[in-house]
């Protein structure tokens, strides 16, 4: 009894803890973020009277004054940042110097061809990605397993941005199969997605391999072999599940690259999405935006692998105890 | 006093130190004979080509690769193949640089963080994991488009968010280390802890830096090309392979070799020095058998 | 003459040793034995500073440490300078990007010797261990374990501490090499007249080595006895089975003397 509460308190410390961590690094995100936009050169009260009167030429100081005070911009910095992160966690993130609409708006229209995007890429990355690890490990070191590594290893040097070009090279301009840039029917987004899984397939098939190799050399696995458990049955119902729980959290840490990669073939094809939008906003200095966009980006990242973490815990509650011992007493009584 | 068994395990331990240094030994030559064989070639490149990088040559623009131009010229007639020469500078050894200084920043936050301390730990940690949840285009899109598209400012963006890896990688190790019994040693010798980082330390992590810099070079290579091709980079008419791939972009019915060499010369660079750190890191793997 | 009263060490409520004393002579020999987990390496940890410990005096002549009854944390043995410590594995006491010869000079960092000097002195401390001069240049990893314990030692020696401490010094290595560093241990000691304390699980070695035996059980102090007296006449039944099972597994002589008490 005394067990079971001691540890409900160890969980609750550990979760805690985790918490606390979770929300110095959202204050950290964006503490960092705003400084990028804080120290850029140029004015950004006339950047905005410029988006709310579009048609005017030049500003009387009254206005840029008024505009002035009303985002606090003779504030000092750290007056500034609080101000600005009060309203973001109010959901108030502001409207776009450019077009002075509100900048969730405009981020809602364009997610949509992002998410069709990454989704359409992973499921073809993952998939071909699965199927290439599963027939190299088959027969290690066999013809079909060199040829995986090494689409792999070209996969990890490829720049997207190239394959991109030279996909539009074969199956827009010589072939003339599929659209080359921008979006609108679903045959637009064949190219980029094949771009983007092809990157997936690679860094994929060379982690599933490996955690398969792993998973295929270990004990219990050699147990059923002895056993008379077929292979195909060792695979599909042991290998598998052995492998699932690093290859997910390789694959969360891969997060971060994948968005760069929708960022970089959305460019590559003209296509809309959050990439071009970023790009767009760099651009032209639209700063709510851009605070918006690279805020998103952090979340997303931090999100995903909070919960992966979580995920990895409720499989493996060691993990969690692990933690909270990881401390100098604990390794002295252990020895 | 003759000690036969101690003997004995002496020659065996000779014999596998044997066998390792001549893998190391081979790896270390086919490294060697590489960047030989490279450098020559560049530098063969530089003394022999005819070209300047910027030159143009009106007669001869969107030329297809002939004896003359091996890899055609562009849109203002400027041969491609002294372009990439020159491109290599860039994007090879601004990769270099990015990440050398990443290294080092990352190594002194990664330290700090192991052996000043749970506050520093935790605040330089916490630090680390903010700069993380950026993804390095994101950032360096942001920094370089906020401050104005340059070669300075986007290095600038790169080094901010390159040298994460490295601080997390060196703490990990070193707090492992730290619990060891040379460590210990170390301390109850009266070492001060300058001098245990230096000799004790740092000389256990520096191999599995070495594997982690490698990579991150490749991956900054296709950074600074990828940032330039967003037109975020290296600006033209400096010849660099993103900037390159940037402006041919335009002839890609006409004269598909301005992109398909500047891409091909990422691609085999890239693959070239992942190979190369994959080497390494098995090098490593099978020597750290004995000090785990 | 080292002498520790009443030493406690207490670890987040969890007692890992309680109130155990002892004192040995200048240059004798104590062992402390007693099945794993009893408490024998934390002892040593303690009297190294490594973990925080309470006790009612410490001394080690001439400095005397005084008491420290609550949560102090002291640094070490009074006179840190004048003990070492020589370790279970050698291998992992020995950083493996380091020559033998710079490891074993580290042992008299606290002297601040010169280069010619720290060389003469590793040169000797390698001849003391038996050790050829050229292994100074190998690392760790190039030489055999017993070559290894006995760098390890010789970094111990090379600062000419009055205070040895070793845990489980042999335990890592093969039977022949066991005697044989067992042996230069002896010719050490008897030639420098150093004081040891040593952790061993193997009452055998501990019979020909020791001068006062101390015994540990659930970090409690088991017996505290001279060496002659603890194997003829051991003050417990708990002791008495130790030395049994040892004579049981040929580690120990019989004894016929004590064998016909056992029986009784």
């Amino acid at each position: 009894m005394t067990d079971f509460a001691s540890r409900l308190v160890s969980a609750v410390l550990a979760t805690g803890r985790r918490l606390s961590g979770l929300v110095c690094v959202l204050l950290g995100i964006s503490f960092i973020t705003f400084t990028m936009t804080y120290f850029a050169p140029g004015d950004k009260a006339a950047a905005i009277a410029h988006a709310r009167y579009p048609d005017a030429q030049g500003f009387p100081p009254e206005i840029l004054d008024g505009i002035r005070q009303e985002f606090y911009l003779n504030e000092p910095f750290f007056v500034q940042f609080f101000q600005w992160l009060w309203r973001f966690v109010q959901g108030d993130f502001g409207n776009s110097f450019a077009s002075n609409v509100p900048v969730l708006e405009i981020f809602l229209a364009n997610i949509t061809e992002t998410l069709a995007l990454t989704a359409s890429s992973l499921a073809i990355g993952l998939v071909a990605a699965f199927c290439l690890s599963a027939i190299s490990v088959w027969k290690p070191g066999s013809l079909a397993d060199r040829f995986a590594v090494a689409l792999a290893s070209i996969g990890a040097a490829m720049p997207n941005y190239w394959l991109g070009l030279l996909l539009i090279l074969l199956f827009a301009v010589e072939l003339n199969w599929l659209p080359s840039y921008g979006t609108g029917t679903p045959a637009h987004i064949v190219l980029p997605a094949l771009t983007l899984a092809f990157w997936i397939m690679a860094s994929q098939t060379r982690l599933l391999r490996t955690f398969f190799l792993e998973a295929k050399s270990a004990p219990y696995i050699e147990t059923l072999r002895l056993r008379g458990v077929s292979e195909r049955e060792i695979f599909w119902r042991h290998i598998q599940r052995h492998a699932a729980v690093p290859a997910l959290t390789m694959i969360g840490l891969d997060v971060a690259s994948l968005l760069e990669g929708t960022i970089i073939v959305e460019l590559t094809f003209a296509r809309g999405g959050i990439g071009s939008l970023l790009a767009g906003a760099v651009l032209s200095r639209d700063y709510p935006l851009i605070l918006f966009l690279v805020m998103f980006f952090a979340l997303v990242y931090v999100l995903i692998n909070s919960l992966i973490e979580l995920f990895q815990d409720a499989l493996d509650p060691r993990k969690s105890l692990e933690l909270l011992s990881n401390t100098d007493v604990g390794d002295e009584v252990r020895s | 006093m003759t000690v036969a068994s101690d003997l004995s395990l002496t020659e065996e331990a000779n014999l596998k130190q044997k066998q390792h240094g001549k893998n190391l030994d081979r790896f270390l030559k086919n490294i060697g004979l590489g960047l030989v064989i490279s450098g020559a070639i560049a530098a063969a490149g530089f003394f022999f080509t005819p070209y300047a990088p910027n030159a143009p040559d009106f007669l001869n623009r969107l030329s297809p690769p002939s004896s003359e131009h091996w890899f055609g010229t562009d849109q203002l007639g400027r041969d491609v193949a002294t372009r990439l020469l020159y491109g290599g500078v860039w994007s090879v050894g601004l990769a270099f640089l990015i990440t050398l200084i990443g290294a080092i920043t990352g190594t002194l936050v990664g330290l700090a963080a192991g052996h000043f301390g749970r506050f520093a730990d935790i605040t330089l940690m916490r630090m680390t994991d903010s700069f993380f949840a950026f993804p390095e285009l994101v950032a360096a899109v942001t920094i370089a488009g906020v401050l104005g598209p340059s070669t300075a400012n986007m290095v600038l963006a790169l080094i901010l968010v390159g040298w994460m890896k490295f601080a997390r990688l060196v703490r990990g190790l070193s707090i492992d280390l730290a619990h060891r019994d040379f460590i210990t040693q170390a301390k109850l010798n009266d070492l001060p802890s300058w001098l245990i980082l230096w000799r004790h330390i740092l000389p256990n992590i520096g191999a599995s830096l070495l594997v982690l810099w490698t990579n991150s070079w490749s991956r900054s290579i296709l950074s600074i090309s990828g940032l330039s091709f967003l037109g975020f980079g290296v600006q033209p008419p400096n010849a660099e392979w993103g900037a390159m791939l940037l402006s041919g972009k335009a002839y890609l019915q006409t004269a598909p070799h301005l992109m398909i060499f500047p891409g091909l010369a990422i691609l085999v660079t890239v693959l070239t020095i992942n190979l190369m750190g994959d080497q390494l890191r098995d090098l490593v793997d099978s020597r750290s058998t004995i000090s785990e | 003459m080292l002498s520790v009263d009443r030493l406690s060490i207490t670890i987040s409520k969890n007692t890992i040793l309680e109130e155990v004393s002892f004192s040995i002579p200048e240059g004798a020999t104590l062992c402390i034995a007693g099945e794993s987990g009893s408490g024998k390496s934390s002892l040593l940890k303690a009297l190294n500073g490594l973990i925080p410990a309470r006790f009612e005096k410490l001394s080690f002549h001439p400095r005397t440490c005084p008491a420290i009854t609550h949560k102090g944390r002291w640094q070490g043995p009074p006179g840190l300078q004048q003990s070492r410590w020589v370790m279970q594995d050698p291998i992992a006491a020995l950083n493996p990007r380091l020559s033998l010869g710079a490891s074993i000079g580290e042992g008299a960092y606290s002297k601040r010797l010169s280069g010619a000097e720290q060389d003469k002195a590793v040169a000797a401390a390698l001849d003391d261990v038996e050790l050829p001069p050229a292994l100074a240049t190998r690392r760790p990893t190039e030489v055999s374990l017993g070559q290894a314990q006995r760098a390890c030692l010789a970094r111990a020696l090379v600062a000419q501490p009055d205070l040895i401490f070793f845990d489980e010094p042999l335990s890592a290595l093969d039977a022949i090499v066991q005697k044989q560093i067992a042996a230069t241990m002896k010719r050490i000691q008897a030639r420098y007249g150093n004081t040891f304390v040593i952790v061993t699980h193997d009452l055998g070695f501990a019979a020909t080595f020791a001068d006062q035996m101390l015994v540990l059980r659930n970090g409690r102090m088991e017996a505290c006895q001279p060496a002659k007296m603890f194997f003829e006449r051991p003050a417990s039944r708990y002791c008495r089975d130790l030395i049994e099972a040892a004579r049981d597994l040929g580690s120990l002589p019989q004894d016929p003397l004590m064998a016909d008490e056992g029986h009784q």
